[in-house]
Protein backbone atom coordinates (compact mmCIF):
# COMPACT_ATOMS: atom_id res chain seq x y z
CA UNK A 1 0.00 0.00 0.00
CA UNK A 2 2.67 2.25 0.95
CA UNK A 3 4.89 1.33 -1.95
CA UNK A 4 1.45 2.21 -4.45
CA UNK A 5 1.16 5.40 -2.56
CA UNK A 6 4.70 6.13 -3.33
CA UNK A 7 4.31 5.60 -6.57
CA UNK A 8 1.13 7.93 -7.24
CA UNK A 9 3.40 10.54 -5.55
CA UNK A 10 6.21 9.48 -7.25
CA UNK A 11 4.13 9.67 -10.64
CA UNK A 12 2.47 13.43 -10.07
CA UNK A 13 5.49 14.66 -8.50
CA UNK A 14 7.66 14.06 -11.61
CA UNK A 15 4.88 15.14 -14.11
CA UNK A 16 4.62 18.37 -12.74
CA UNK A 17 8.30 18.69 -12.70
CA UNK A 18 7.75 17.93 -17.06
CA UNK A 19 5.11 20.12 -16.94
CA UNK A 20 6.89 22.79 -15.33
CA UNK A 21 9.87 22.54 -17.43
CA UNK A 22 7.48 23.20 -20.45
CA UNK A 23 6.07 25.89 -19.08
CA UNK A 24 9.20 27.92 -18.63
CA UNK A 25 10.21 27.64 -22.18
CA UNK A 26 6.40 28.66 -23.20
CA UNK A 27 6.70 31.95 -21.11
CA UNK A 28 10.52 32.52 -22.32
CA UNK A 29 9.31 32.04 -25.09
CA UNK A 30 11.92 35.16 -26.66
CA UNK A 31 14.28 34.83 -24.71
CA UNK A 32 14.85 31.17 -25.47
CA UNK A 33 13.89 31.67 -29.65
CA UNK A 34 16.22 29.62 -31.64
CA UNK A 35 14.27 30.31 -35.26
CA UNK A 36 15.57 32.79 -37.30
CA UNK A 37 12.90 33.82 -39.34
CA UNK A 38 15.22 33.62 -42.58
CA UNK A 39 14.30 36.46 -45.13
CA UNK A 40 12.89 39.28 -42.16
CA UNK A 41 15.88 37.99 -40.27
CA UNK A 42 19.57 37.21 -40.63
CA UNK A 43 22.41 36.27 -38.64
CA UNK A 44 25.19 39.09 -38.17
CA UNK A 45 28.49 38.09 -40.62
CA UNK A 46 30.89 37.04 -38.11
CA UNK A 47 34.10 39.28 -38.22
CA UNK A 48 36.98 38.19 -40.90
CA UNK A 49 40.41 37.83 -39.35
CA UNK A 50 42.32 36.74 -42.90
CA UNK A 51 45.50 37.71 -41.74
CA UNK A 52 45.40 41.64 -43.97
CA UNK A 53 42.74 44.49 -44.31
CA UNK A 54 40.14 42.28 -46.17
CA UNK A 55 38.84 45.82 -47.19
CA UNK A 56 41.58 46.87 -49.42
CA UNK A 57 41.30 43.51 -51.28
CA UNK A 58 38.41 42.50 -53.13
CA UNK A 59 38.40 38.83 -51.50
CA UNK A 60 33.96 38.69 -51.61
CA UNK A 61 32.89 37.32 -54.65
CA UNK A 62 29.21 37.86 -53.78
CA UNK A 63 27.33 39.40 -56.99
CA UNK A 64 28.14 41.87 -60.06
CA UNK A 65 26.94 45.19 -59.78
CA UNK A 66 26.81 47.67 -62.27
CA UNK A 67 26.92 51.15 -61.55
CA UNK A 68 25.17 52.69 -64.95
CA UNK A 69 25.82 56.02 -65.41
CA UNK A 70 29.98 55.11 -64.97
CA UNK A 71 28.85 52.81 -67.78
CA UNK A 72 31.36 53.77 -71.15
CA UNK A 73 30.22 50.88 -73.02
CA UNK A 74 33.68 49.93 -73.72
CA UNK A 75 32.65 45.96 -74.09
CA UNK A 76 35.46 45.38 -72.35
CA UNK A 77 34.23 43.30 -69.45
CA UNK A 78 31.37 41.35 -72.12
CA UNK A 79 35.08 40.07 -74.19
CA UNK A 80 36.47 38.86 -71.10
CA UNK A 81 33.93 36.84 -69.38
CA UNK A 82 35.04 33.15 -70.18
CA UNK A 83 31.17 31.87 -70.06
CA UNK A 84 29.72 35.50 -71.85
CA UNK A 85 26.98 35.95 -69.40
CA UNK A 86 27.69 39.57 -70.29
CA UNK A 87 25.18 40.83 -73.04
CA UNK A 88 25.87 45.14 -73.98
CA UNK A 89 24.48 47.02 -76.35
CA UNK A 90 24.88 50.43 -77.03
CA UNK A 91 24.12 52.96 -79.15
CA UNK A 92 26.51 56.02 -80.48
CA UNK A 93 25.12 59.85 -79.48
CA UNK A 94 25.43 62.91 -81.07
CA UNK A 95 27.37 65.36 -78.61
CA UNK A 96 29.91 63.27 -76.81
CA UNK A 97 30.21 64.02 -73.33
CA UNK A 98 26.19 65.59 -72.94
CA UNK A 99 23.63 64.58 -70.72
CA UNK A 100 20.34 63.34 -72.62
CA UNK A 101 17.60 63.85 -69.84
CA UNK A 102 14.45 62.28 -71.85
CA UNK A 103 16.44 58.88 -71.58
CA UNK A 104 18.34 59.67 -68.46
CA UNK A 105 21.67 59.51 -69.45
CA UNK A 106 24.76 61.18 -68.13
CA UNK A 107 27.17 62.33 -70.21
CA UNK A 108 30.24 62.27 -67.75
CA UNK A 109 31.51 59.73 -65.39
CA UNK A 110 32.62 60.25 -62.31
CA UNK A 111 36.19 59.97 -63.09
CA UNK A 112 35.44 62.94 -65.57
CA UNK A 113 35.17 60.55 -68.86
CA UNK A 114 33.56 62.14 -71.91
CA UNK A 115 30.80 59.03 -72.86
CA UNK A 116 30.32 58.57 -76.49
CA UNK A 117 27.94 55.73 -76.30
CA UNK A 118 24.78 55.37 -74.53
CA UNK A 119 24.66 51.88 -73.10
CA UNK A 120 20.98 50.89 -74.19
CA UNK A 121 20.97 46.92 -72.52
CA UNK A 122 23.87 45.38 -70.13
CA UNK A 123 22.32 42.24 -68.91
CA UNK A 124 24.21 40.27 -66.44
CA UNK A 125 23.08 36.37 -66.39
CA UNK A 126 23.72 35.33 -63.09
CA UNK A 127 22.53 31.85 -63.93
CA UNK A 128 26.06 31.41 -65.74
CA UNK A 129 28.02 33.78 -63.82
CA UNK A 130 31.32 31.63 -62.40
CA UNK A 131 32.21 34.70 -60.30
CA UNK A 132 35.78 34.87 -61.72
CA UNK A 133 35.71 38.42 -60.79
CA UNK A 134 37.65 38.47 -64.49
CA UNK A 135 35.20 41.31 -65.49
CA UNK A 136 36.17 43.36 -62.61
CA UNK A 137 39.88 44.35 -63.76
CA UNK A 138 39.68 45.32 -67.01
CA UNK A 139 36.70 47.89 -66.54
CA UNK A 140 38.40 51.63 -66.76
CA UNK A 141 35.91 53.32 -64.78
CA UNK A 142 35.72 50.45 -62.42
CA UNK A 143 31.81 50.63 -62.55
CA UNK A 144 31.59 47.13 -62.57
CA UNK A 145 32.47 45.28 -59.00
CA UNK A 146 31.63 42.29 -57.01
CA UNK A 147 29.15 43.95 -53.81
CA UNK A 148 30.45 44.09 -50.76
CA UNK A 149 33.72 43.90 -48.97
CA UNK A 150 35.80 47.05 -50.58
CA UNK A 151 33.04 48.38 -52.52
CA UNK A 152 30.57 48.28 -49.58
CA UNK A 153 30.12 52.28 -49.68
CA UNK A 154 29.52 52.00 -53.23
CA UNK A 155 26.96 48.74 -53.03
CA UNK A 156 26.13 46.94 -49.96
CA UNK A 157 26.82 42.80 -49.64
CA UNK A 158 24.08 40.70 -51.45
CA UNK A 159 24.92 37.17 -51.95
CA UNK A 160 21.22 35.91 -51.39
CA UNK A 161 19.90 36.32 -54.59
CA UNK A 162 16.65 34.03 -55.43
CA UNK A 163 13.76 34.12 -58.06
CA UNK A 164 10.56 32.70 -58.52
CA UNK A 165 11.75 32.70 -62.66
CA UNK A 166 14.82 31.82 -63.81
CA UNK A 167 14.66 34.73 -66.02
CA UNK A 168 14.56 36.91 -63.18
CA UNK A 169 18.07 36.18 -62.32
CA UNK A 170 19.60 37.89 -65.89
CA UNK A 171 19.95 41.35 -64.24
CA UNK A 172 19.53 43.93 -65.97
CA UNK A 173 21.26 47.07 -65.46
CA UNK A 174 20.54 49.65 -68.11
CA UNK A 175 18.19 52.36 -67.89
CA UNK A 176 14.47 51.34 -68.61
CA UNK A 177 13.84 53.71 -71.67
CA UNK A 178 12.13 52.18 -75.05
CA UNK A 179 13.86 51.85 -78.49
CA UNK A 180 11.92 54.87 -79.69
CA UNK A 181 13.37 57.51 -76.76
CA UNK A 182 16.90 56.55 -77.64
CA UNK A 183 16.69 56.33 -81.38
CA UNK A 184 14.96 59.76 -81.34
CA UNK A 185 17.90 61.12 -78.53
CA UNK A 186 20.67 59.72 -80.83
CA UNK A 187 19.86 60.32 -84.41
CA UNK A 188 20.16 63.67 -85.98
CA UNK A 189 16.72 65.32 -86.42
CA UNK A 190 15.90 66.67 -89.72
CA UNK A 191 16.25 70.25 -90.28
CA UNK A 192 12.80 71.36 -91.16
CA UNK A 193 13.50 73.45 -94.41
CA UNK A 194 11.16 76.30 -95.29
CA UNK B 1 -32.52 29.04 -24.50
CA UNK B 2 -33.72 25.80 -24.59
CA UNK B 3 -34.73 24.15 -27.30
CA UNK B 4 -38.17 23.77 -25.41
CA UNK B 5 -38.57 26.86 -25.24
CA UNK B 6 -37.81 27.27 -28.88
CA UNK B 7 -40.70 25.01 -29.73
CA UNK B 8 -43.01 27.00 -27.56
CA UNK B 9 -42.32 30.07 -29.20
CA UNK B 10 -42.77 29.42 -32.53
CA UNK B 11 -46.57 30.08 -33.72
CA UNK B 12 -47.18 27.25 -35.77
CA UNK B 13 -45.59 24.73 -32.97
CA UNK B 14 -49.66 23.61 -32.60
CA UNK B 15 -50.63 23.29 -35.84
CA UNK B 16 -47.05 21.79 -37.04
CA UNK B 17 -45.59 19.96 -34.59
CA UNK B 18 -43.60 17.79 -36.05
CA UNK B 19 -42.25 21.38 -38.80
CA UNK B 20 -41.39 23.23 -35.54
CA UNK B 21 -39.54 20.54 -34.10
CA UNK B 22 -37.21 20.09 -37.29
CA UNK B 23 -37.00 24.04 -37.24
CA UNK B 24 -35.96 24.21 -33.68
CA UNK B 25 -33.39 21.56 -33.91
CA UNK B 26 -32.22 23.12 -37.06
CA UNK B 27 -31.77 26.44 -35.84
CA UNK B 28 -29.75 24.99 -32.51
CA UNK B 29 -27.84 23.01 -34.52
CA UNK B 30 -26.15 25.06 -37.44
CA UNK B 31 -24.59 27.85 -35.14
CA UNK B 32 -22.88 24.39 -32.89
CA UNK B 33 -21.72 22.99 -35.91
CA UNK B 34 -20.27 26.54 -36.73
CA UNK B 35 -19.18 27.21 -33.58
CA UNK B 36 -17.19 23.78 -33.52
CA UNK B 37 -15.76 24.91 -36.68
CA UNK B 38 -14.47 28.21 -35.63
CA UNK B 39 -13.32 27.18 -32.34
CA UNK B 40 -11.55 24.26 -33.78
CA UNK B 41 -9.34 26.80 -35.90
CA UNK B 42 -8.67 29.14 -32.63
CA UNK B 43 -7.52 25.73 -31.09
CA UNK B 44 -5.67 24.64 -33.69
CA UNK B 45 -4.10 28.37 -33.90
CA UNK B 46 -3.22 27.82 -30.09
CA UNK B 47 -1.76 24.59 -30.25
CA UNK B 48 0.65 25.45 -32.78
CA UNK B 49 1.67 28.61 -31.52
CA UNK B 50 1.77 27.39 -27.82
CA UNK B 51 3.73 24.05 -29.41
CA UNK B 52 6.38 25.98 -30.73
CA UNK B 53 6.42 27.84 -27.75
CA UNK B 54 7.34 25.29 -25.37
CA UNK B 55 10.17 23.67 -28.05
CA UNK B 56 11.38 27.07 -28.41
CA UNK B 57 10.27 27.94 -31.94
CA UNK B 58 8.11 30.85 -33.34
CA UNK B 59 5.40 28.49 -35.23
CA UNK B 60 3.70 29.57 -38.28
CA UNK B 61 4.25 33.61 -38.71
CA UNK B 62 3.96 33.71 -42.70
CA UNK B 63 0.51 33.65 -43.18
CA UNK B 64 -1.67 36.78 -42.76
CA UNK B 65 -2.42 40.33 -43.32
CA UNK B 66 -0.02 42.73 -42.61
CA UNK B 67 4.15 43.56 -42.40
CA UNK B 68 5.98 40.21 -40.90
CA UNK B 69 5.86 41.68 -37.40
CA UNK B 70 2.19 41.66 -37.25
CA UNK B 71 1.34 38.69 -38.87
CA UNK B 72 1.84 36.42 -36.69
CA UNK B 73 0.56 33.01 -39.23
CA UNK B 74 -2.95 34.30 -37.66
CA UNK B 75 -4.51 32.54 -40.85
CA UNK B 76 -2.42 29.62 -40.79
CA UNK B 77 -5.42 27.68 -39.68
CA UNK B 78 -7.62 28.46 -42.82
CA UNK B 79 -4.87 27.98 -44.96
CA UNK B 80 -5.09 24.40 -42.92
CA UNK B 81 -8.89 23.94 -43.86
CA UNK B 82 -8.79 25.05 -47.71
CA UNK B 83 -5.94 22.62 -48.14
CA UNK B 84 -8.06 19.62 -46.68
CA UNK B 85 -11.03 20.90 -48.72
CA UNK B 86 -9.26 21.24 -51.79
CA UNK B 87 -7.15 17.91 -50.79
CA UNK B 88 -8.03 14.75 -53.14
CA UNK B 89 -10.90 12.42 -51.41
CA UNK B 90 -9.40 8.78 -51.60
CA UNK B 91 -11.04 5.76 -51.24
CA UNK B 92 -8.90 2.62 -50.92
CA UNK B 93 -9.94 0.29 -53.91
CA UNK B 94 -10.01 -2.80 -51.07
CA UNK B 95 -12.13 -0.37 -48.72
CA UNK B 96 -15.89 -1.43 -47.59
CA UNK B 97 -17.37 1.82 -49.10
CA UNK B 98 -20.05 1.93 -47.06
CA UNK B 99 -18.38 1.56 -44.36
CA UNK B 100 -15.56 3.81 -44.67
CA UNK B 101 -17.96 6.93 -45.71
CA UNK B 102 -19.77 6.67 -43.12
CA UNK B 103 -17.03 6.85 -40.35
CA UNK B 104 -16.33 9.75 -40.39
CA UNK B 105 -19.11 11.17 -39.71
CA UNK B 106 -20.11 8.95 -36.90
CA UNK B 107 -17.11 9.85 -34.63
CA UNK B 108 -18.11 13.25 -35.30
CA UNK B 109 -22.18 12.85 -34.49
CA UNK B 110 -20.79 11.56 -31.23
CA UNK B 111 -18.74 14.42 -30.54
CA UNK B 112 -21.23 16.85 -31.91
CA UNK B 113 -24.25 15.64 -29.93
CA UNK B 114 -23.24 15.81 -26.65
CA UNK B 115 -22.89 19.65 -27.30
CA UNK B 116 -26.90 19.75 -26.92
CA UNK B 117 -26.29 19.62 -23.28
CA UNK B 118 -23.29 21.36 -22.42
CA UNK B 119 -24.45 24.15 -20.52
CA UNK B 120 -22.70 27.66 -22.13
CA UNK B 121 -24.42 30.24 -19.73
CA UNK B 122 -27.27 30.53 -17.45
CA UNK B 123 -30.02 30.53 -20.11
CA UNK B 124 -27.64 29.07 -23.19
CA UNK B 125 -28.30 25.55 -23.23
CA UNK B 126 -29.48 23.68 -25.86
CA UNK B 127 -31.58 20.79 -23.64
CA UNK B 128 -31.01 20.95 -19.80
CA UNK B 129 -31.88 17.16 -19.49
CA UNK B 130 -32.27 15.69 -16.02
CA UNK B 131 -29.56 13.20 -17.46
CA UNK B 132 -27.65 15.69 -18.80
CA UNK B 133 -24.49 14.57 -17.66
CA UNK B 134 -25.16 10.40 -17.92
CA UNK B 135 -26.21 11.13 -21.74
CA UNK B 136 -22.63 13.17 -22.10
CA UNK B 137 -21.23 10.15 -20.90
CA UNK B 138 -23.53 7.58 -23.17
CA UNK B 139 -23.24 9.81 -26.60
CA UNK B 140 -19.48 10.80 -26.33
CA UNK B 141 -19.05 6.49 -26.18
CA UNK B 142 -20.73 6.63 -29.26
CA UNK B 143 -17.36 7.52 -31.50
CA UNK B 144 -15.84 4.33 -30.79
CA UNK B 145 -18.23 2.77 -33.18
CA UNK B 146 -17.37 5.24 -36.09
CA UNK B 147 -13.43 4.55 -34.93
CA UNK B 148 -13.80 0.78 -35.49
CA UNK B 149 -15.97 1.17 -38.59
CA UNK B 150 -12.89 3.62 -40.25
CA UNK B 151 -10.37 1.11 -39.07
CA UNK B 152 -12.52 -1.80 -40.23
CA UNK B 153 -12.86 -0.75 -43.55
CA UNK B 154 -10.19 0.83 -44.65
CA UNK B 155 -8.84 -2.80 -44.90
CA UNK B 156 -5.09 -2.19 -43.63
CA UNK B 157 -3.18 -3.21 -40.72
CA UNK B 158 -2.40 0.28 -39.21
CA UNK B 159 -5.99 1.46 -39.12
CA UNK B 160 -7.04 -2.01 -37.41
CA UNK B 161 -4.56 -1.70 -35.13
CA UNK B 162 -5.57 1.49 -34.43
CA UNK B 163 -9.11 0.70 -34.07
CA UNK B 164 -8.43 -1.96 -31.59
CA UNK B 165 -6.30 -0.02 -29.62
CA UNK B 166 -8.86 3.12 -29.16
CA UNK B 167 -12.27 0.97 -28.69
CA UNK B 168 -9.71 -0.93 -26.14
CA UNK B 169 -8.64 2.28 -24.78
CA UNK B 170 -12.22 4.28 -24.60
CA UNK B 171 -14.05 1.90 -22.96
CA UNK B 172 -11.87 1.48 -20.45
CA UNK B 173 -11.41 4.96 -19.75
CA UNK B 174 -15.31 5.46 -19.10
CA UNK B 175 -15.30 3.48 -16.25
CA UNK B 176 -12.44 6.10 -13.90
CA UNK B 177 -14.46 9.07 -15.73
CA UNK B 178 -17.99 7.88 -15.40
CA UNK B 179 -17.13 7.31 -11.38
CA UNK B 180 -15.45 10.16 -10.73
CA UNK B 181 -18.76 11.91 -11.72
CA UNK B 182 -20.64 9.37 -9.94
CA UNK B 183 -18.86 11.23 -6.88
CA UNK B 184 -19.86 14.19 -7.78
CA UNK B 185 -23.86 13.35 -8.86
CA UNK B 186 -23.79 12.52 -5.41
CA UNK B 187 -23.30 15.48 -3.59
CA UNK B 188 -25.41 17.43 -6.08
CA UNK B 189 -28.14 14.43 -6.14
CA UNK B 190 -28.94 15.92 -9.82
CA UNK B 191 -27.76 14.45 -13.17
CA UNK B 192 -28.67 17.85 -14.42
CA UNK B 193 -26.05 20.23 -16.04
CA UNK B 194 -27.18 23.28 -14.41
CA UNK B 195 -28.49 21.60 -11.58
CA UNK B 196 -25.09 20.72 -11.03
CA UNK B 197 -23.61 24.58 -11.48
CA UNK B 198 -26.56 25.85 -8.93
CA UNK B 199 -25.06 23.39 -6.25
CA UNK B 200 -21.81 25.27 -6.85
CA UNK B 201 -22.93 29.02 -6.12
CA UNK B 202 -21.76 30.48 -3.22
CA UNK B 203 -18.46 30.11 -0.64
CA UNK B 204 -17.03 27.34 0.66
CA UNK B 205 -14.27 27.18 3.40
CA UNK B 206 -15.20 30.99 3.46
CA UNK B 207 -13.29 32.49 0.92
CA UNK B 208 -13.34 30.00 -1.93
CA UNK B 209 -16.05 29.67 -4.52
CA UNK B 210 -18.25 26.36 -4.04
CA UNK B 211 -16.51 24.19 -6.54
CA UNK B 212 -16.91 20.85 -6.34
CA UNK B 213 -13.00 20.39 -6.62
CA UNK B 214 -12.79 22.70 -3.59
CA UNK B 215 -15.57 20.85 -1.54
CA UNK B 216 -13.72 18.32 -0.13
CA UNK B 217 -10.46 16.11 -0.58
CA UNK B 218 -12.41 13.34 -2.97
CA UNK B 219 -13.95 15.64 -5.34
CA UNK B 220 -10.14 16.91 -5.37
CA UNK B 221 -8.64 13.60 -7.03
CA UNK B 222 -11.90 12.87 -8.77
CA UNK B 223 -11.46 15.99 -11.19
CA UNK B 224 -7.73 15.21 -12.09
CA UNK B 225 -9.27 11.54 -12.46
CA UNK B 226 -11.99 13.10 -14.98
CA UNK B 227 -10.14 15.11 -16.63
CA UNK B 228 -7.23 12.49 -17.08
CA UNK B 229 -9.50 9.75 -18.50
CA UNK B 230 -10.80 12.75 -20.61
CA UNK B 231 -7.77 13.32 -22.42
CA UNK B 232 -7.43 9.69 -23.14
CA UNK B 233 -10.93 9.18 -24.20
CA UNK B 234 -10.32 12.19 -26.86
CA UNK B 235 -6.87 9.87 -27.89
CA UNK B 236 -4.55 12.74 -27.02
CA UNK B 237 -1.18 12.63 -26.57
CA UNK B 238 0.12 11.14 -23.94
CA UNK B 239 -2.57 8.57 -24.13
CA UNK B 240 -2.99 8.26 -28.21
CA UNK B 241 -1.88 4.80 -28.86
CA UNK B 242 -4.63 4.97 -31.51
CA UNK B 243 -2.91 6.72 -33.71
CA UNK B 244 0.76 6.84 -32.64
CA UNK B 245 2.61 8.67 -35.23
CA UNK B 246 5.64 7.13 -35.05
CA UNK B 247 4.48 3.39 -34.76
CA UNK B 248 0.68 2.91 -36.80
CA UNK B 249 1.26 5.69 -39.71
CA UNK B 250 -2.14 7.52 -38.09
CA UNK B 251 -4.00 4.83 -36.77
CA UNK B 252 -7.51 4.28 -37.67
CA UNK B 253 -7.15 7.84 -39.95
CA UNK B 254 -4.65 6.18 -42.01
CA UNK B 255 -6.23 5.66 -45.26
CA UNK B 256 -8.49 8.76 -45.09
CA UNK B 257 -7.90 11.91 -46.52
CA UNK B 258 -9.16 15.45 -47.24
CA UNK B 259 -12.42 16.49 -45.72
CA UNK B 260 -13.16 13.35 -44.45
CA UNK B 261 -9.60 13.25 -42.19
CA UNK B 262 -10.53 16.58 -41.62
CA UNK B 263 -13.69 15.62 -40.25
CA UNK B 264 -11.77 13.17 -37.71
CA UNK B 265 -9.96 15.60 -36.84
CA UNK B 266 -12.68 18.20 -36.31
CA UNK B 267 -14.36 15.29 -33.83
CA UNK B 268 -11.05 15.19 -32.00
CA UNK B 269 -11.26 19.24 -31.20
CA UNK B 270 -14.67 19.18 -30.86
CA UNK B 271 -14.56 16.10 -28.22
CA UNK B 272 -11.63 17.75 -26.43
CA UNK B 273 -14.28 20.80 -25.75
CA UNK B 274 -16.52 18.35 -24.61
CA UNK B 275 -14.62 16.64 -22.19
CA UNK B 276 -13.25 19.93 -20.56
CA UNK B 277 -17.09 21.33 -20.57
CA UNK B 278 -17.93 18.86 -18.57
CA UNK B 279 -15.37 18.64 -16.72
CA UNK B 280 -15.35 22.86 -15.83
CA UNK B 281 -19.52 22.29 -15.08
CA UNK B 282 -18.71 19.44 -12.69
CA UNK B 283 -15.90 20.44 -11.21
CA UNK B 284 -15.09 24.00 -11.70
CA UNK B 285 -18.48 25.92 -11.19
CA UNK B 286 -19.29 26.27 -15.20
CA UNK B 287 -20.93 29.74 -15.67
CA UNK B 288 -20.59 30.28 -12.11
CA UNK B 289 -18.09 33.30 -11.43
CA UNK B 290 -14.64 32.99 -9.49
CA UNK B 291 -16.14 35.47 -7.05
CA UNK B 292 -19.51 34.50 -5.97
CA UNK B 293 -22.01 37.26 -6.24
CA UNK B 294 -20.46 39.44 -8.63
CA UNK B 295 -19.83 39.19 -12.61
CA UNK B 296 -22.70 36.21 -12.34
CA UNK B 297 -25.29 37.89 -15.72
CA UNK B 298 -25.48 35.25 -18.44
CA UNK B 299 -23.08 37.27 -20.63
CA UNK B 300 -20.48 36.80 -17.84
CA UNK B 301 -21.53 33.38 -17.34
CA UNK B 302 -20.92 32.64 -20.80
CA UNK B 303 -17.28 34.12 -20.36
CA UNK B 304 -16.55 32.27 -17.04
CA UNK B 305 -17.59 28.80 -18.70
CA UNK B 306 -15.64 29.71 -21.61
CA UNK B 307 -12.48 30.94 -19.84
CA UNK B 308 -12.53 27.91 -17.71
CA UNK B 309 -13.18 25.43 -20.57
CA UNK B 310 -10.27 27.24 -22.70
CA UNK B 311 -7.65 26.94 -19.86
CA UNK B 312 -8.39 23.01 -19.48
CA UNK B 313 -7.83 22.74 -23.29
CA UNK B 314 -5.09 24.63 -23.20
CA UNK B 315 -3.79 22.07 -20.28
CA UNK B 316 -4.46 19.13 -22.41
CA UNK B 317 -2.47 21.07 -25.20
CA UNK B 318 0.17 21.52 -22.23
CA UNK B 319 0.22 17.96 -21.38
CA UNK B 320 0.09 17.16 -25.47
CA UNK B 321 3.65 18.89 -25.82
CA UNK B 322 5.09 17.66 -22.19
CA UNK B 323 4.65 13.85 -21.89
CA UNK B 324 5.97 11.22 -23.98
CA UNK B 325 3.40 8.63 -25.48
CA UNK B 326 2.37 5.88 -23.13
CA UNK B 327 3.15 1.92 -23.94
CA UNK B 328 0.20 0.08 -24.56
CA UNK B 329 0.67 -2.31 -21.33
CA UNK B 330 0.80 1.27 -19.49
CA UNK B 331 -2.16 3.23 -20.43
CA UNK B 332 -4.08 0.15 -19.44
CA UNK B 333 -2.86 -0.74 -16.14
CA UNK B 334 -2.50 3.33 -15.09
CA UNK B 335 -6.63 3.00 -15.73
CA UNK B 336 -6.67 -0.47 -14.20
CA UNK B 337 -4.70 -0.15 -11.24
CA UNK B 338 -4.28 3.57 -10.95
CA UNK B 339 -7.54 5.92 -11.62
CA UNK B 340 -10.22 3.04 -11.22
CA UNK B 341 -9.64 1.91 -7.88
CA UNK B 342 -8.64 5.45 -6.60
CA UNK B 343 -12.20 6.55 -8.19
CA UNK B 344 -13.84 3.32 -6.63
CA UNK B 345 -12.23 4.82 -3.19
CA UNK B 346 -13.55 8.47 -3.82
CA UNK B 347 -16.86 7.04 -4.29
CA UNK B 348 -16.87 5.91 -0.92
CA UNK B 349 -14.56 9.03 0.60
CA UNK B 350 -17.60 11.45 -0.96
CA UNK B 351 -20.29 9.02 0.95
CA UNK B 352 -18.67 9.38 4.00
CA UNK B 353 -17.82 12.90 3.84
CA UNK B 354 -20.98 13.51 3.20
CA UNK B 355 -22.55 11.78 5.83
CA UNK B 356 -20.04 13.25 8.87
CA UNK B 357 -19.56 16.61 7.68
CA UNK B 358 -21.68 17.59 4.56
Amino acid sequence: MIKYLATIWETVTTLLTGMGVTWRHMVAIRRDNVTLQYPEERWPRPERDIGFDHNKYNVIRSRLHVDIDDCIGCLKCERVCPVDCIKIDTVKVLNRGADIPNIRHKGITSFGTKKALVVTRFDIDMTECCYCNLCVYPCPEECIYMTGGPNAEKHDIDYEFSEYDRNDLIYRFAKKVSDEDVTNATTETQEVTD
Amino acid sequence: MTVDQLIDWFPISATWPGLTFLLAVLICAVPVFLFIAVYALVVIYGELKISSFMQDKVGPMGQGVGLHAWRWGLLQPVADALKLILKEDIIPASADKKLFILAPFIVFIGAFIAFSALPFSQTLIIADMNIGVFYILAVSSLGVIGLIMAGWSSNNKWSLYGAMRSAAQIISYEIPAALSIIAVIMLTSTMSMQGIIQYQSGFIWGFLPNWLIFNNPFTFVAFFIFFISGVAECNRTPFDIPEAESELVAGAFTEYSGMRYAFFFLSEYANMFVVAGVAATAFLGGWQSPIPGIFNSPAWGLWWFMSKTMFLIFVMIWFRWTFPRLRVDQLMSACWKGFTPIALVNIFGVGIWYLTLG
